[in-house]
């Protein structure tokens, strides 16, 4: 599950915020996530996004309860964490914060949220029904928090063991609002569908599905979409033509997109390396 | 490099000298482990250092995650060289030589340490075996013991009466043992049995604790019986006219990474095994212990089997007699 963040994850909002310093988090986070987003050069996040965290930190330090810090926070080390940090012990400690921040951000709005932790699966499953419409972003973060840290432990087995929770939160995201994020959900759903081969119980099929879907809702200008496409199905399913295809279309396309630029910087760059290693691996 | 590698790779690397001018050869070799797995990456890791060693001679090409089809299609596919070897469970390569069969005999085995004195004895045994079936191999990988998972617990045969079992469907020697115990095998390929599951067609499934997890079916089940039902293992083989056909520096190269390989990937399966037998009781699937005396009332039906085993053409009868006698040899000593 290597570098499972690649791509345009964070679907930020500020609703509902109540108290003078939670506003002001909230709209720094707003604003900063723009600036975080429509960045073209990734090494100044690489450089500039730890003072960002402890800016998160300290503004959820004083509104410990306010769901979208939390659930801000949440996304912002997920994307960090996975995609930025410099070693594996970073990327640990980096996405146990998004996931403890993502838990308590669902909780917040939730009340039976903050029992999700040690439920068995089919009870889990059960206890999403409840989670409705209006909750979805948090719903969105604590999936995404819980995903990115799995991504930095993916070598552990517990990683691999987790993983139907993870599914299964957002699959309930999807029945709540499939283009949440433009589409995210989907390419996230493909990204897990594609990690288990046919032959061990996967659904390659589904996960095609899924990827189809989410360059439809987003238009086509997230090209970490169809990186992702291709690293994961592509490769899974041993289908080069596509594999190729997808990449350069990804090379052709411009990277200046409101709201997609860091994301598209970076999947040009992945683009690249894995056309580089097509032949080898096919 | 890692360092525990240096010393072989010094090994070899005296041996280069003595190649020649040969066509380099790609061999690609199938294998059911994910891309993403640990399998895959100590097999790349191999491939790598193979073709480093070969000075570009030699070059693996995975198709990884059963994408080359089942162990049956795996052979039709080397058959007519699309393909040059694969990892197989040692049950996949069965129907080419017996032999492989042997340790995943249901409850022959009480322990691990049982299965490492057997093992140390008979594995060269089993890969010369074969070899003269047509097939080298680079030594075997533990997949462990498969434990029965179920949603009632189960630890008398009793309990499996009323229920719907899981078979592979390509695993005559589990029918012939569930059949013996008067029981209904349902057999579904292994990649159906969590569909299975889900929709109440099977109620009782049995792999190992990893492959479990990775199948999910730990989704699907509350109890894991503490019993070492069955041994299972992989076996990473290429075909000996592919093997003997590259150059003899080369087949030294092969064959030594390759082992090396195979015997970490075959190391590291007991702790993973391990860990993740911890990670289901901490998910709430419990341990269901089974009584010593039920084990042996099992053990003693399927020991009425032998003679029908022995005759079983799936059965190597050699080595099915020589693991029970290191079995008796180690029963009387420990």
């Amino acid at each position: 599950m290597a570098r499972l963040l690649g791509f345009g994850i964070v679907a930020m909002g500020a609703s509902g915020v109540a108290g003078c310093a939670s506003l002001i988090g909230s709209m720094a986070a707003d604003t900063l996530t723009s600036s975080i987003l429509n960045q073209s050069d990734p090494a100044l996040i690489q450089d500039g996004m730890p003072a960002y965290l402890l800016l998160v930190d300290g503004f959820i330090h004083e509104s410990p309860d306010n769901e979208d810090l939390l659930a801000a926070g949440a996304q912002i080390y997920a994307l960090y964490g996975s995609r930025f940090s410099t070693d594996s012990d970073a990327a640990v400690r980096l996405t146990r914060k998004a996931r403890d921040y993502g838990s308590r951000a669902i909780c917040e709005v939730h009340d039976p949220a903050c029992a999700w932790q040690s439920l068995a699966y089919d009870e889990f499953v059960e206890r999403l029904a409840g989670v409705d419409t209006k909750q979805i972003e948090y719903l969105y973060a604590f999936a995404l928090g819980w995903l990115s840290y799995l991504d930095a432990t993916s070598e552990d087995l517990s990683a691999v063991a987790e993983l139907p929770w993870v599914e299964a939160a957002l699959e309930r995201a999807l029945v709540l609002n499939e283009a949440y994020a433009q589409g995210a959900i989907h390419t996230w759903l493909g990204i897990i569908k594609s990690l288990r081969p046919p032959a061990l119980g996967g659904e390659p099929e589904i996960a095609r599905a899924h990827f189809e879907r989410s360059l439809e809702l987003s238009g086509g200008r997230d090209l970490s979409v169809r990186v992702e496409y291709a690293r994961r199905y592509a490769r899974l399913m041993y289908e080069q033509e596509l594999h190729d295809r997808l990449l350069r279309e990804v090379l052709a396309a411009p990277a200046v997109e409101d709201g997609y630029t860091l994301f598209n910087v970076l999947a040009k760059e992945d683009a690249e390396a894995l056309l580089a290693s097509s032949t080898e691996y096919f | 490099m890692n360092r525990r590698y240096v010393p072989l790779c010094l090994g070899l690397m005296l041996a280069l000298g003595a190649a020649g001018d040969v066509e380099a050869e790609e061999l690609r070799i199938a294998t059911l482990a994910p891309a993403d797995s640990q399998w895959m990456r100590e097999m790349a890791a191999g491939g790598e250092r193979i073709r480093e060693l070969t000075g570009g001679r030699v070059t693996l090409r995975f198709r990884a995650g059963g994408i080359a089809g089942s162990d049956e299609q795996v052979l039709r596919k080397i058959r007519i060289s699309d393909l040059h070897g694969g990892a197989f469970t040692a049950g996949g390569l069965a129907s080419l030589y017996p032999g492989l069969n042997t340790y995943g005999i249901p409850l022959i085995f009480e322990s691990l340490d049982e299965v490492d004195y057997v093992r140390s004895r008979l594995d060269a045994r089993i890969a010369a075996g074969l070899e003269q079936a047509g097939f080298v191999s680079f030594g075997f990988s533990e997949g462990g013991f498969s434990n029965l998972m179920s949603n009632v617990p189960v630890s008398h045969v009793d309990d499996l009466r009323r229920q719907k079992i899981w078979v592979p469907d390509n695993d005559p020697i589990a029918h012939q043992v569930l059949d013996a115990l008067r029981l209904a095998p349902v057999p579904l390929e292994l990649s159906d049995a969590l569909l299975g599951l889900r929709r109440g067609l099977v109620d009782v499934v049995a792999a190992s604790p990893v492959a479990a997890l990775v199948l999910q079916w730990h989704t699907e089940v509350k109890y894991r019986t503490d019993l070492p039902l069955s041994y299972s293992m992989g076996v990473f083989a290429i075909p000996s006219d592919v093997f003997y056909g590259l150059a003899e520096s080369d087949q030294v190269v092969v064959r030594s990474v390759l082992t090396e390989v195979m015997a970490t990937i075959d190391s590291t399966s007991r702790d993973d095994n391990a860990e993740a037998r911890r990670i289901m009781e901490s998910m709430g699937i419990e341990t269901v212990p089974v009584n010593r005396a039920d084990v042996e009332s099992w053990r003693r039906i399927i020991e009425e089997q032998y003679p029908e085993l022995r005759r079983h053409r799936d059965i190597d009868v050699e080595l099915f007699d020589a693991m029970l006698a290191l079995l008796d040899e180690f029963r009387a000593t420990h």
